[in-house]
């Protein structure tokens, strides 16, 4: 958090400094659980990072934080059909966990309550860093979610759906998972609801030797919601994640992902793209660690803007001193389609190690002009024409997904958000 | 600068450890008390003879400096610098300003010398015998070229000369001290004197507006070409002195000037404190090639003494199709705090950043450029180079932004990093704000080591390991020797390969 | 000249052996071949003779004019006379072909304890060498072979041998991607080059580059040991038979 001694605080933070104590005999967890709540707390007390806090320079949350509405026990979430057909869906209905659970072999699904109150999901509360902003937040008020295990060795064929729905008030989930030696799966997130929300999400994901996962974070907001979102992952020996993110909603869209390659020959892959319209600021901020010899990792980010929208990518790479042979390589684009929107590009580079290969690049364009006249010449109008130029930019990061039933699925979502806001 | 070619060698020799221009000189000074006040800058103001009109600025600046806290953001760390424990004036004594070279005590144009920087407007005149220069264009685009140079030599914190001002003057340029010109020049200086870097722009540039001693004034006016190349050597001499020069250099419509900067300190175990603030201002047409090549004191093998280095260097494209270009070369200081920048607010401007920095030993470099565009139709281009070894951290860090009615601005932007050694880091930290649809932006970026496949290969034809790094590492770097003006380019190689010396196991 | 016995070497990072004692002997003014399957460890020949730190010599010793040269540095035995012509030329950017050519002989003459050249001097002797092998000068002005096609490079390796005057030649598949023409070139490179106190060791695949280049004697390598050694029709031979009855032979 911001160690500048801060001025006055404003209403937001005097809102969730208030909330924490209202809520205090409601939230579960035993004699450890609470102590971090009280770090947490504590450190929400000192101030909302600003822009002078590096990591959110391109977000100042004490200052774009101008509202936090109550929280709403009335307000109910409906479980939803999962993007993909057939997969195993779990939900989290405005911050609790469904009573229904599904029963698959090799999986276990665990409400996160009852991890708060035995206290085994302590040690994992800690935030990663002081400028954590978002895991003390969550820290401070996670109430529920689930803890996922998905034993060695099982391969799901059918993708698993996290589903969080909020409807109102304040929503703070967290969603363990862990998932054994050479397993493989397909883990959906779902981010999605109704109403002037302001909710945190936290997703830990630990990857075991040889394991192999998709990782899909599908954030679909109402323009009027404030999304506060980590993922957060160890990637094990050999093992093989792949996170691919699409943000297409929310007023107030701060998306961060942790990763660390904790074992040698472990593969990380990146593609996400921001589809941001309107009145709106979206953050998407990744720190990645090689922090093991061996190991790779690739990022491509597309953005497209429209309307008034403020996006933000920041990218860092920290390989460690021992991490000698990583090869990593991080390109974002974004293509500005409006002169009242805006997008910040900081991919950085922290390199201790002497034998890597890393590189980044970052574009920022408008549509090739070239490209736009050849469709033109073909007798496409100018209007269509822009739009297929616009959607293929974004969906050649989908088709690298290589799975043709989540390609389709992902890009049913991309033609959705077009119909609405193309 | 002729004779420059040599001035490594020569150097080296004087000196046995890492550092060649380690050498102090016994010169009688003339200083004021230790620490800051608003005394003290009373007393430089006064020293200086200055007009009512700086004083005050000096103090309003130093007024809001107390108010400041020191940055932090930046990838450097050093114990807190105590203000109270430095001289803040130091001046050669003999010299309340000479007039000629004949006014210079000789003890200081023995020190020049030693640096291979010649004063003596004969010696330059003379130049250098140019035998075989067309075959040594085939050989290499690095020949070396006589050219004359006009050069200011400062002297801790006075300017000890300026020679070529008569020649210059002909051609309507003006080149000084910045001293001489706040007597001289003072309408100049009040209307361009604080409207790239104000006073309030940050910590150092501000501590500088206050104590600032001397430092370069140019001004070239509306459609003349500066006849030769202008040039500043700073030396730093004086045991805990400061050194806050101030540069100001404007060129008019339509006019050009190419101006260098070179920079050397003694041997210290304590740190010295460097805080410079550099102005430019081109108007309508106008174009400023501005070189240095910066060799302070890095400190010694263990990380003990070494020059802190934080400069506030920035061009104002104030004119439509101005452009300003800066290059440096940056191997020395303890720690560099250094973003020479361009604002393209004039239509059609722009602004170009080569950059070489090195380091080695326990030296921190913390160093890119701005390029904020705002006018319409801007473009800027950055190449940077950094190499790091020893134990060293070298960070890139540059902005590019395109403001709401920026349109069509574009940038091209590479920064490459080379590690030698894995003790130490190479950090490269870019911001892009686009705020205006039209904009184009590229950035490129790559981090390796020196291939083994490369230094087996030229090693294999007989070139030792140190050289046979140099050789490759020069060519690493070719992109940006090739922007510096031919007798700063030879020094500059040979400076590199210097610098890395020691950094091979 | 050279003399090679009982040679062991492994890679350091991995320690596989590709070296298994290796006896050979070429006199000064001898051309001997070294030919061998893919895999035999003829690359790893050169690259050892040249000193690369990715190998350990762990038996045996390597003679150059009566010394070891195992504790020498790549520079070392470079300035001592030893020349590797590289299968693949690595490619320096930002530094010019000139430029390297100049310091690369003036460090050669530096370590005879000779006066650098002059300039003239040293264009006369790259224009020459450069005509010799229809090289263009302009060409010499770019980046070390970067951006040269595959014939260039080699071409420019040859031209480096010349200017530098090494004692012993060790060409190592001189002859891969080049066609006819440019082989008729680098060979006549080669053969001018041929004199009583200058040795080579010309490694390849295929016998074609000995039609052009004709050596004294022909060694096959297989398995990192030389299995057979004959004069030139052995080579003739491997061409006509292939390397499987050579190989069942010595087995």
């Amino acid at each position: 958090m911001n160690m500048h001694t801060q001025p006055q605080r404003t209403p937001a933070e005097t809102a969730l400094i208030d909330a924490f104590g209202d809520r205090l005999s409601l939230l579960p967890g035993d004699g450890a659980v609470m102590l971090k709540r009280d770090d947490a707390i504590e450190a929400i007390k000192h101030g909302l990072p600003t822009r002078r806090v590096e990591s959110w320079h391109y977000t100042d949350l004490r200052r774009l934080l101008n509202a936090v509405p109550d929280f709403d026990p009335a307000a109910n979430a409906k479980a939803i059909a999962p993007i993909v057909d057939g997969s195993t869906v779990v939900s989290i209905l405005n911050g609790k966990s469904d009573a229904k659970v599904p029963v698959i072999e090799g999986v276990t699904f665990q409400p996160l309550s009852e991890k708060l109150i035995d206290g085994s999901i302590a040690p994992g509360l800690d935030p990663y860093g002081s400028d954590d902003a978002i895991g003390a937040l969550n820290t401070a008020f996670v109430a529920d979610g689930y803890f996922v295990d998905i034993a060695d060795g099982t391969e799901l064929e059918k993708p698993i759906e996290l589903q969080n729905l909020q409807a109102g008030g304040q929503t703070h989930v967290r969603l363990p998972v862990r998932v054994g030696t050479g397993a493989k799966a397909v883990i959906v997130e779902r981010q999605t609801g109704d109403g002037a929300v302001l909710g945190s999400s936290v997703s830990q994901l630990v990857l075991g030797e040889g394991a192999e996962v998709t990782w899909l974070i599908v954030q679909e907001q109402p323009e009027t919601a404030t999304h506060l979102a980590q993922f957060k992952a160890h990637l094990g020996k050999n093992s093989k994640l792949t996170v691919f993110f699409m943000n297409a909603g929310g007023k107030l869209v701060r998306q961060e992902i942790v990763v660390r390659t904790t074992g040698e020959g472990a593969d990380f892959k990146l593609r996400g793209i921001n589809l941001l319209a309107g009145d709106t600021h979206t953050d998407v901020t990744m720190v990645l660690d090689h922090a093991v010899p061996h190991t790779t990792s690739t990022e491509v980010i597309r953005n497209v803007v429209t309307g008034k929208a403020r996006g933000a990518f920041q990218g860092r790479i920290n390989v460690h001193q021992y991490a000698q042979k990583t090869n990593a390589k991080m390109a974002c684009n974004t293509l500005l389609l409006s002169d009242d929107g805006e997008f910040s590009t900081k991919p950085e580079l922290e390199i201790f190690a002497d034998d890597v290969v890393c590189g980044h690049g970052a574009t920022v364009t408008e549509i090739d002009h070239d490209h736009l006249f050849y469709l033109m010449a073909r007798g496409v109008d100018e209007k269509t024409a822009r739009g297929l130029l616009v959607k293929a930019f974004v969906a050649e990061v989908i088709e690298e997904l290589d799975d043709e039933a989540i390609v389709e699925a992902l890009e049913a979502r991309l033609d959705g958000w077009f119909v609405t806001h193309g | 600068m002729p004779a420059v070619q040599d001035t490594i060698d020569r150097v080296r020799k004087i000196d046995v450890d890492q550092y060649k221009y380690g050498f102090q000189t016994e010169i009688a000074m003339d200083k004021a008390p230790k620490g800051l006040s608003e005394d003290i800058i009373r007393f430089i103001s006064a020293k200086k003879d200055e007009p009512s009109w700086m004083l005050e600025w000096r103090l309003e600046a130093y007024r809001r400096w107390l108010t400041l806290d020191e940055p932090t953001w930046a990838r450097v760390h050093y114990p807190k610098i105590d203000f109270q424990d430095i001289y803040f004036y130091a001046a050669p004594k003999s010299t309340p300003g000479p007039t000629s070279l004949s006014d210079v005590d000789p003890e200081l144009l023995k020190v020049y010398e030693k640096l291979g920087i010649p004063l003596r407007e004969q010696e330059i005149l003379a130049g250098v015998q140019k035998t075989d220069a067309s075959e040594l264009e085939e050989v290499s685009d690095n020949v070396y070229k006589s050219g004359r140079v006009a050069v200011d030599a400062v002297f801790d914190s006075v300017s000890v000369v300026t020679t070529f001002k008569k020649e210059l003057a002909q051609a309507g340029v003006i080149f000084c001290s910045i001293s001489e010109a706040i007597r001289e020049h003072p309408e100049l200086v009040k209307k361009y004197l604080g409207s790239v870097v104000p006073t309030s722009d940050n910590y150092y540039a501000t501590l500088n507006s206050a104590v600032f001693t001397d430092g370069s004034f140019v001004f070239v006016p509306k459609g003349v070409r500066c006849p030769m190349e202008l040039s500043t050597y700073f030396r730093m001499n004086e045991r805990n002195t400061g050194q806050f020069e101030r540069t100001l250099i404007i060129a008019e419509e339509g006019a050009y000037v190419s101006y260098l900067e070179g920079c050397t300190a003694p041997q210290r175990d304590e740190n010295q404190l460097h805080a410079a603030v550099v102005e430019l201002v081109a108007l309508d047409d106008a174009e400023i090639k501005y070189s240095t090549v910066q060799n302070w004191y890095p400190g010694d093998a263990e990380g003990k003494g070494g020059i802190y280095n934080f400069v506030t260097k920035r061009g104002d494209c104030r004119g439509d199709r101005s452009k300003i270009s800066w290059t440096q070369v940056e191997t020395g200081s303890a720690i560099t705090w250094k973003y020479p920048s361009c604002i393209l607010r004039g239509d059609d401007s722009s602004g170009e950043f080569y950059s070489i920095a090195v380091s080695n030993g326990y030296q921190q470099v913390d160093s890119g450029t701005k390029m904020i565009h705002l006018g319409k139709n801007t473009s800027s281009r950055i190449i940077s180079k950094g190499i790091a070894a020893g134990f060293s951290q070298n960070t890139y860090r540059g902005q590019v932004s395109a403001h709401r009615k920026a349109t069509n601005a574009r940038n091209f932007t590479n920064c490459d990093s080379l590690l030698i050694g894995d003790q130490c880091g190479a950090h490269t930290v870019p911001y892009m704000e686009a705020k205006n649809s039209t904009a184009q932006f590229e950035h490129e970026a790559t981090t390796s080591k020196i291939s083994e496949d490369q230094k087996f290969y030229v090693m294999q034809r007989g070139i030792p390991e140190e050289e046979a790094i140099a050789l490759i590492v020069n060519g690493f770097v070719k992109d940006v020797i090739q922007q510096l003006p031919m007798e700063f380019a030879v020094e500059a190689q040979k400076l590199i390969g210097i610098s890395l010396e020691g950094s091979v196991g | 000249m050279l003399e090679i016995r009982n040679l062991h070497a492994r890679i350091v990072d991995d320690g596989t052996e590709i070296i298994r004692g290796l006896n050979l002997t070429v006199k000064a003014g001898e051309v001997a071949a070294i030919m061998g399957p893919n895999g035999s460890g003829k690359s790893t020949l050169s690259y050892i003779l040249a000193g690369r730190e990715d190998y350990e010599v762990t038996e045996g010793d390597i003679l150059y004019n009566g010394q070891s040269i195992l504790e020498m540095d790549p520079a070392e035995r470079a300035t001592s006379g030893i020349f590797l012509a590289f299968q693949y030329p690595m490619e320096i950017p930002g530094v010019a072909t000139m430029e390297f050519l100049k310091v690369a002989m003036n460090e050669q003459r530096k370590a005879r304890g000779e006066e650098p050249l002059k300039i003239p001097e040293f264009l006369k002797r790259v224009k020459e060498a450069a005509t010799s092998l229809s090289m263009d000068m302009a060409m010499l002005k770019r980046p070390l072979n970067v951006g040269f096609s595959g014939g260039e490079k080699k071409r420019a390796e040859i031209l480096q041998m010349k200017l530098l005057e090494p004692k012993l030649c060790v060409l190592d598949e001189t002859d891969s991607g080049l066609d006819i023409d440019a082989l008729k070139i680098v060979s006549d490179g080669v053969n001018a080059l041929r004199s009583p106190d200058r040795a080579f060791l010309v490694i390849t695949h295929y016998q074609r580059l000995l039609e052009h280049i004709v050596p004294d004697s022909v060694h096959v390598l297989y398995r990192g040991q030389v299995i057979k050694s004959g004069d030139k029709s052995l080579a003739l031979d491997l061409e006509a038979n292939g390397y499987a009855g050579v190989i069942g032979e010595a087995a």
